[in-house]
């Protein structure tokens, strides 16, 4: 048993792994060669809009830190790139928090001192952060090193926008900026820039070009939400389908086993938006019982808020159950109808002993697969549920993302589902093993 | 009216007044415009109303925007707003979306505001004074205000924040706004502890209503460039709880400098809660009471609740519009015969009618809409299907082409172009078009707008007409089109005429040239324009005092909620 276990954790890291270097590679900008001759292309397009010129990409990308190789991106994607810019600085990079918005921002360690670094003109200033978050001015000049041709000086460090930049004195070169409002040239602009992140398995999945935020500020929360909202859903429907399945199954043919399965299947063949505009117009419009969308203002949930969560819930319980209750009820049908079951009862044993005893043990394989792929489809999935009642979910922010090209957000959701994914792989293969003790001793 | 003054007395606020007011009594401009140019040259608002009587002016509809409302204001209550809060909020200088100063507006104040007739009045500014020849402005600042941080509001943060604007780094779009100060910080003076002058480069008479544009909040001195890491501002909110694709939480301030009229304190309200949902979730909680307003409604929204019981709905015209326009560089529209005939194909009514479900202002083939000052009203031209069919045979006969002529009408599906092209098409196809439709999502449309040789191009909302003209139907220097110029429509005549309506600040004077740019743009630009939009607006009818922005800036420090 904890060799089948451990197996399993074993596989699960190297799925996760594997998965990772296929969904970086399919969802990050395109390979170098590419991007040399058409700097503009794909998402750079689509975020820099149609006015960009090929040198505006091309400043962009460095920006981005995109003009480095592949590999090199998956690893600091993957672990982090602060080791890598520690070594150009000379300084120990550290993350402290804003004192007012919380977020983690990236400082140099200079003689116990925290600083970030600005031009102006020649001169190198350093934004010295103060006990109460603020910063002072200083100009630095001596930390100007010589340049690695020798030919004039340089200086690596860190920027107030969380990269590590490298400036060289009196370079007079331009760099383009976009500004929303238009792109922006200006001058005394780094050579190069890293833009600085823990990596993944730091749990930093870098910023969101979408909000110019980090992506750990949203996606958490998104993560939170869309886990109540399925915890609730499956503790609704699980349950629910299993009973009403194995009712179904037990009758077969009977009244009670045609009202479940068709009603089920009612359920079922409604697409979510109809079923959810329809429990709007009922629930929400002419009675007046539940609120029409989950609106949350605050972070702190409180008893009351229930009622925001039964028509998502309710949504989901309808398109969920009618599959379920059929598949529950097809594998009951077919355990009920194999020779040991019929040879319990003509033996005479008790009916109910021979359905919880020993038929649903073998009837709930086939379910248990079901249900723990629409965990995974509960968490990344419901994009269409969560529109129509305005529930910040998982769903909805991949979706934003993706239409976005919001590419480091995307990557970071992407994992989290296909971690989602393998956990309830595993799960399930634990319950087989529960339920099957011929797996278990194999 | 007992309020009312003599000409002399309204020579010595500024010398343009009694001329205006002198056009006002003939009848040649209308109230608003008078009150809005007035308050712009120093008088002050009730004053400039008291002396344009409603009664006078040319008939014109007169709207001052406000909602009526003699309820006793109640304290206390959030007020829920359901608006996109997903995109990027760092300096406010640089703001691109009006969400985002939607924000940014309640915890940070402009030195004017512009209210809803158009009338500009003084908000962290005391006064203004403009000099004899418009180039020379006196800013009076408004005594012993203080940021939500305790620092005080003074000269040196109007000047902080003018050299923000100007600086090209911070790339903020008002720096081309003040292009009446050359990009040159030391045109802006600082005179006293409270007063600023501004020198500048050439008259200008907008300058107050600039200063409302959404950019311009004013922030702390030494302002670090990031606004949520440095929420301060002098407006009646402070910055609670930003959770961006989720919602924004605003709290009021107990120590707010600004009063109502009566002298209480604002705001009324205990905060604000700006809740990320997209507009089918937000029609659906407006209509359940979850939210009590949203940001900009769609058409399609408007006619959903319409007649809903306990929610008040507003149309507001704008210049936003839908461009159809034509390639005067390449066949067949090289020949001004083909475009107007394509120009007369445009059932207006019919087209505002499916793409726009009604709501706005029927236009003439230019594009100056109706709601920016100095529009000259004109009237709308007809379908005329034998017109374009004689067009095109005089065409077909000079030029040797065989009739229908085939052409594909590109555009994009989110903004009501589709129906536009579809009615266009229609009409075309019987005065001698073979039309086929291309029509994609707004993507693939971008990517070819300025290329394709007949397509229709959506064009957001500016406050005046010369802020757009200079993008998208003028030549650069060298005489080549401007990069937005997607017709590379190029008349000397209209931009002389431009150049010269740019420069006149009399208002008669002004509204003639720009009627003359109307009807050069009707006569020869290839541009059908069959309408301007209206925005809407939704609320729920128990929130009161909320001033209608045809800009949809919410405007919310006297706003209340009964109940």
């Amino acid at each position: 048993m904890a060799r089948f276990i451990f197996r399993s954790i074993i596989s699960t890291i190297v799925t996760m792994l594997l998965v990772s270097i296929t969904l970086f590679i399919l969802l990050e900008f395109e390979r170098p060669s590419v991007a040399k001759e058409r700097p503009c292309s794909g998402i750079i397009r689509k975020i820099l809009g149609i006015m960009a010129t090929p040198e505006q990409c091309v400043s962009f990308r460095n920006q981005l830190g995109i003009d480095q190789p592949l590999p090199l991106r998956y690893v600091d994607w993957l672990a982090g790139n602060d080791w890598r810019a520690e070594s150009k600085t000379g300084y120990p990079l550290v993350t402290l928090d804003n004192l007012n918005s919380g977020e983690e921002e990236w400082w140099m360690e200079v003689d116990g001192r925290y600083m970030q670094f600005e031009i102006d003109g020649e001169d190198l200033v350093a934004l010295v952060r103060q006990e109460d978050g603020f910063v002072e001015r200083e100009v630095m000049n001596d930390l100007w090193r010589p340049n690695d041709d020798g030919a004039g000086e340089q200086f690596w460090g860190v920027d107030n926008k969380g990269r590590a930049v490298k400036w060289l004195l009196g370079s007079g070169k331009t760099a383009f900026i976009s500004t929303q409002t238009g792109w922006q040239e200006i001058d005394n602009a780094p050579d190069d820039y890293l833009p600085l992140r823990k990596g993944m398995l730091r749990g930093d999945p870098g910023f969101s070009l979408r909000t110019n935020r980090p992506v750990n500020s949203q996606i958490f929360r998104r993560i939170r939400n869309t886990a109540l909202l399925a915890g609730l859903a499956f503790a609704v429907v699980m349950p629910l389908a299993l009973v009403l399945g194995i009712v179904a199954g037990v009758n077969e043919g009977k009244l009670i086993d045609r009202v479940i399965s068709v009603g089920g299947l009612f359920g079922t063949a409604t697409p979510e938006f109809v079923t959810g505009m329809l429990l709007i117009l009922v629930f929400a419009i002419w009675l007046k019982m539940f609120p029409a969308v989950s609106v949350f203002t605050t972070d702190k949930l409180s008893l009351s808020d229930w009622k925001k969560f039964a028509l998502p819930v309710l949504t989901l319980t309808t398109v969920e159950l009618g599959y379920i209750i059929r598949m529950t009820r097809a594998s009951m049908v077919e355990v009920m109808n194999t020779s040991y079951i019929r040879t319990a009862i003509i033996k005479g044993m008790p009916f109910k002993r021979v359905v919880f005893k020993h038929a649903i043990r073998n009837a709930l394989m086939a379910p248990i697969t079901i249900i723990m792929l629409h965990v995974n489809w509960l968490i990344g999935g419901i994009v269409v549920v969560e529109a129509i009642f305005g529930y910040p979910g998982l769903g909805t922010y991949i979706y934003d993302s993706a239409i976005f090209g919001d590419v480091n957000a995307l990557e970071a959701s992407a994992m989290v589902t296909v971690l989602v994914a393998v956990v309830t792989r595993l799960l399930g293969d634990l319950a087989y093993t529960y339920l099957n003790p011929r797996i278990r001793y194999s | 009216m007992k309020d009312k003054i003599s000409r002399d007395q309204m020579y010595e606020i500024h010398p343009r007044i009694p001329l205006a007011h002198k056009q006002l009594e003939e009848g040649r401009i209308t109230r608003r415009e008078f009150v809005r140019f007035a308050t712009l040259l120093g008088m002050s608002a009730t004053l400039a109303v008291a002396c344009a009587p409603a009664d006078e002016g040319s008939g014109v509809v007169e709207d001052d925007g406000d909602m009526a409302d003699n309820g006793v204001p109640k304290r206390g209550g959030m007020i829920t707003i359901g608006m996109a809060t997903d995109q990027i909020i760092d300096h406010p200088a640089r703001l691109s979306w009006i969400e985002g100063s939607n924000v940014v507006r309640q915890v940070c104040e402009n030195l004017t505001q512009t209210n809803p007739g158009a009338i500009t009045v003084p908000l962290l500014l005391e006064s203004w004074e403009a000099n004899d020849t418009v180039d020379q402005w006196t800013l009076k600042l408004r005594e012993g205000i203080l940021f939500n941080d305790g620092s005080p509001f003074n000269a040196d943060t109007v000047l902080f924040n003018f050299g923000e604007w100007l600086n090209p780094e911070v790339g903020s779009s008002m720096l081309g706004l003040l292009g009446y100060l050359d990009g040159d910080i030391g045109r802006v003076e600082k005179v006293d502890d409270l007063t600023v002058r501004l020198n500048l480069a050439r008259p200008e008479i907008g300058v107050p209503e600039n200063l409302f544009h959404y950019p311009s909040a004013i922030m702390k001195e030494g302002f670090g460039g990031d606004f949520i890491k440095e929420p301060i501002g002098t407006g009646p909110f402070t910055l609670e709880d930003y959770v961006p694709g989720e919602r924004i939480v605003l709290k009021a301030r107990s120590d707010y400098w600004g009063k109502s009229e009566d002298g209480s304190a604002l705001p009324y309200l205990d905060g604000i809660t700006f809740v990320d949902l997209d507009k089918d979730a937000s029609v659906s909680a407006l209509e359940g009471g979850e939210i009590d307003t949203f940001y900009q409604p769609r058409p399609a929204d408007m006619a959903a609740l319409d007649g809903a019981d306990n929610i008040t709905s507003n149309v507001a015209s704008t210049s936003s519009v839908t461009v159809l326009r034509m390639r005067m560089d390449i066949e067949p529209f090289n020949d001004i015969r083909v475009y107007n005939a394509v120009k007369k194909c445009q059932d207006r009514q019919k087209i505002l009618n499916l793409a726009w479900l009604g709501a706005g202002d029927l236009g003439a083939d230019a594009h100056i809409a109706p709601s920016q000052p100095a529009y000259a009203p004109r009237e709308i031209p007809e379908l005329d299907i034998e017109g374009a069919m004689a067009l095109m045979e005089e065409w077909s006969a000079d030029t040797g082409n065989s009739l229908p002529l085939a052409v594909t009408l590109v555009t994009k599906n989110d903004d009501g172009e589709a129906e536009f092209a579809q009615v266009l098409k229609e009409q075309m196809d019987k005065a001698g078009f073979d039309v086929t439709l291309d029509i994609t999502e707004a993507g693939g449309y971008w990517e070819r707008w300025d290329e394709v040789s007949l397509g229709i191009t959506a064009w957001t909302d500016r406050p005046l007409c010369t802020m757009l003209i200079p993008l998208a139907y003028v030549a650069d220097a060298e005489g080549n089109p401007v990069p937005w110029n997607e017709t590379r429509w190029v008349d000397d005549e209209f931009i002389e005429v431009f150049n010269e309506a740019a420069g006149t600040l009399d208002l008669e004077a002004r509204r003639e040239l720009v009627g003359k740019l109307q009807d050069i743009m009707l006569e020869r630009a290839p541009i059908g324009i069959p309408y301007f939009k209206g925005v809407g607006s939704l609320l729920n009818s128990k929130v009161k005092n909320v001033p209608l922005s045809p800009n949809s800036y919410f405007m919310l420090h006297e706003v209340y909620m009964e109940e």
